[in-house]
């Protein structure tokens, strides 16, 4: 004989199914008019895709609706103290730069910083002694900013590591984390002498530039994108007093990913060049994907090893470690053996 | 799709709405739930639901052939090559990478190579659940406590969407005959769903993913870097962050089904209450700890063959639980510690006087809490540098108000008697439709005001 053994249903209250729908239907109808514009740039900040398709069919309309009564206005008023703040509403946002240039392009000059003095076989400047390094960047930057930590505090030399991963972020899609602003909190916050940037595990948003829409991945958008990249080193860099390590992507597993990462490094390359001194690329790309093939495991130390995560896109522990090396040898060009573990 | 995600908040009213309107109509109910349990899984990975549907043909199968069969013995083969299918799909996309590493380090220090090729294998989301639930069904059928399903009752028992991804675990004769008989629609928890949402909503978004921010990646991602006051913070923070994001996990689960009229099993007691290791497993992730129980430690014999094979099908038990949350040595060894410290409390029993039940409660806590030291460190060696922070002198960095708040509150929560609490449940449940959809709408602002630019992390158990 089978005995059914259905859980006893919670105590208290019953009410109907109606009800149920009910309950559901009011909380959807205060979302839809206090949270109708959140929704709508929810929906324009997710990949494409059926899921994007769906969230925009109701942001659309209730966006407009909370356009027309003011209520999200309202409400991002009540809930302001919930705020986490992350001090992301000073300037240096890419729209606020992006708009400020006239129509009329000149030849933007060409300065001193421009130039690695180890390319003109000249002693590079001592930088300032090094104090703090920040390990930021997307996902990207896990578990590689803890392993920078690790190395330093394991060495004991002073140095402080300040992490800063933004999980989910992008440069191409600031509504999110605008990346501009992003990085001139960080300089005013932590002010570092060295800043390790590794990003670039969700790029390949439509960008919006001045009323036009950039799609991925031609030479308009990987031309914004430098830009945008631009702007970010040169606040790292802190007008030269500061170096600035900007990792490039490893090629990604997936086929229509290898179009956005390549895009990616070439702009990184361009943004580079007017900041030489003070700009380094350190190249993941030929360490990791040598020929640009995609490869889950690599020789290390003799020993065969696992170096990707399963989705294609991130390092994993050991692969973190092994893009430790040549982050560390960059900053010890820089600031010395003394200063930077080996 | 995760729960707190603006495409849930789409989906689910839709699903919700519909599910009640085609009750009444059991085929069309079912062909409707299954398709919006596939989409809700294809969300994560379109591949992934030819896995799901394969998990539920290759079961279905084999419950057709045990009904079949006409020998015990063919029963019990069709049984283990059902089940071996089943651990075979789980033991490739969860443990390859880790056997094929381990095998690779092993066989080089006899001067072989790799036994195959290193391959960093996607681990479908939810797979541990529902391959569980998958071995729960052929078992019980074949045990005779479970009926044979139909193949669209099987198909929806897996893909269910409240549990498909990290649980509960729900046995298939918990819910198989809830799919028999169309929910009655004058009988649904309505307050008890949706209190459950909102309280598995803060206990996520606001509790475990602030401490996670504040006090335990910080401390766990580089524990040289700070002394035993940052240490302890870290460690009680993880204990609280993961009870909450777990259990915030879960209450969402059973708080979504009980409003489409489905009952799930308790998953969460107030664990950190427990006066011994036992009872904690009693108050923990029940629904797994009772699935161990009953598909590997009362098989293994339970404590019926004296206290050597007790001390044996206990460590068993803990270390393929242990192994069950994913592929790494640190869960092996946690495992193994509450393999440990059950055996130890089995000795025992009877033998010398119990503690009193303060020094029991903080024995147990503190147990509890320095067994969390491996499963949360990335590997062995953090681990171990982990611990040796916890007696390293250091300045307090990082306990601010919020999160001692945050960490003494829920751990009192955990030892308050059941009365107070139950009688705030019991008004908050009574609560009419509307003020129960305003208070939900209130706490998704509130929640979603919460979360920091970068949106809410994944919940810890999608990785298991």
């Amino acid at each position: 004989m089978v005995e059914d053994q259905i859980p006893a249903p919670p105590t208290g209250r019953h009410l109907s199914a109606r009800d149920a729908v009910v309950a559901v239907s009011v909380c959807v109808v205060l979302l839809l008019l206090f949270e109708g514009a959140s929704i709508r740039r929810s929906g324009e900040e997710m990949a494409p895709g059926w899921e994007r398709t769906l969230v925009l069919a109701v942001g659309h309309p209730a966006g407009a609706l909370s356009d027309v009564t003011g209520l999200d206005g309202v409400k991002d008023r009540l809930v302001a103290w919930a705020h986490p703040n992350d001090g992301l509403s000073g300037p240096g946002g890419f729209e606020q730069a992006a708009n400020s240039g006239s129509s009329v392009q000149p030849v933007a000059p060409v300065t001193p910083d421009a130039f690695d003095p180890r390319q003109l076989g000249q002693p590079p400047a001592r930088p300032r002694a090094l104090r703090t390094v920040l390990v930021t960047g997307d996902s990207l930057a896990q578990p590689l900013d803890a392993k920078v930590a690790r190395a330093f505090a394991s060495a004991d030399a002073g140095v402080k590591v300040v992490r800063d991963a933004r999980i989910g972020t992008s440069i191409s899609q600031p509504d999110i984390v605008d990346w501009g602003r992003l990085a001139a909190t960080q300089v005013r916050r932590v002010q570092p002498e060295a800043v390790v940037l590794f990003m670039g595990a969700n790029e390949g948003f439509p960008m919006r530039v001045r009323g036009r829409t950039l799609s991925c991945c031609g030479a308009d958008w990987a031309a914004e994108y430098a830009f945008r990249a631009r702007l970010m080193m040169n606040t790292y860099r802190q007008a030269g007093a500061a170096r600035v390590y900007w990792l490039t992507l490893p090629g990604p597993r997936d086929p229509a990913r290898q179009r956005i990462s390549r895009a990616v490094n070439a702009a990184i390359a361009v943004a580079a060049s007017p900041y030489r001194a003070q700009v380094r690329i350190v190249d993941m790309t030929d360490l990791f994907t040598p020929g640009g093939r995609y490869r889950a495991a690599m020789r290390v130390g003799g020993r065969r090893v696992l170096v990707r995560q399963a989705d294609g896109v991130h390092l994993n522990d050991t692969g973190a470690t092994v893009a430790l090396g040549p982050v560390l040898a960059a900053l010890r060009a820089d600031f010395g053996a003394q200063q930077v573990p080996g | 799709m995760v729960f707190p995600s603006v495409e849930f908040a789409v989906f689910f009213p839709v699903v919700l709405g519909l599910s009640w309107w085609l009750m009444p109509r059991p085929r069309a109910w079912k062909v409707f739930i299954l398709a919006a349990s596939y989409v809700f899984y294809a969300a994560a990975d379109l591949r992934f639901c030819a896995l799901l549907a394969a998990v539920t043909v290759v079961n279905q199968a084999g419950a057709l052939l045990v009904g079949r069969a006409a020998s015990d013995r063919a029963k019990n083969t069709i049984v283990m090559a059902t089940v071996g299918l089943d651990l075979l799909a789980l033991g490739f996309f969860k443990y390859y990478g880790f056997f094929i590493s381990n095998v690779d380090e092993l066989l080089r220090d006899i001067g072989l190579g790799a036994p195959a090729p290193l391959l960093a294998v996607a681990l479908p989301v939810g797979l541990s659940f529902f391959t569980f639930q998958a071995i729960s069904y052929i078992v019980d059928v074949r045990r005779g406590i479970c009926e044979r399903a139909t193949t669209v009752d099987l198909a929806i028992y897996l893909s269910f969407f409240p549990h498909l991804v990290a649980g509960p675990i729900v046995r298939a004769r918990e819910f198989l005959p809830q799919l028999r008989t169309p929910r009655d629609p004058r009988d649904v928890a309505v307050g008890a769903g949706v209190v459950l949402i909102i309280f598995g909503l803060v206990k996520k978004v606001v509790i475990a993913d602030f401490l996670a921010r504040n006090a335990v990646d910080p401390v766990f991602a580089v524990p040289e870097a700070y002394g035993a006051p940052d240490a302890w913070t870290a460690l009680l923070s993880y204990a609280v962050q993961i009870y909450c994001d777990f259990s915030g996990y879960t209450d969402i689960a059973i708080g979504l089904a009980l409003l489409m009229g489905f009952i799930f099993p308790q998953n969460f007691d107030r664990p950190y209450r427990s006066l011994s290791v036992r009872e904690f497993w009693r108050r923990w992730h029940m629904t797994l700890s009772r699935y161990l129980r009953d598909f590997i430690y009362i098989p293994l014999g339970g404590n019926r063959e004296g206290q050597a094979k007790t001390i044996r099908n206990l460590m068993i038990t803990m270390l393929l639980g242990g192994l069950w949350h994913g592929a790494a040595w640190g869960f092996v060894l946690w495992g193994a510690l509450h393999g440990a410290a059950l055996s130890l409390e089995h000795l025992r029993r009877g033998r010398t006087r119990a503690l009193p039940p303060a020094a029991a409660w903080a024995a147990t806590f503190l147990f509890v809490c320095l067994a969390w030291i491996p499963f949360r460190a990335p590997n062995l060696d953090t681990a171990w540098v982990f611990a040796q922070r916890l007696v390293t002198p250091g300045p307090v960095s990082l306990l601010t108000p919020g999160i001692a708040v945050a960490v003494v509150g829920v751990l009192a929560l955990q030892l308050v008697p059941d009365r107070p609490l139950d009688l705030v449940r019991e008004r908050l449940v009574a609560l009419p439709a509307v003020a129960l959809g305003s208070a939900l709408a209130v706490t998704v602002t509130l929640v979603a005001a919460a979360v920091p630019g970068n949106a809410v992390p994944p919940f810890i158990y999608f990785q298991f």
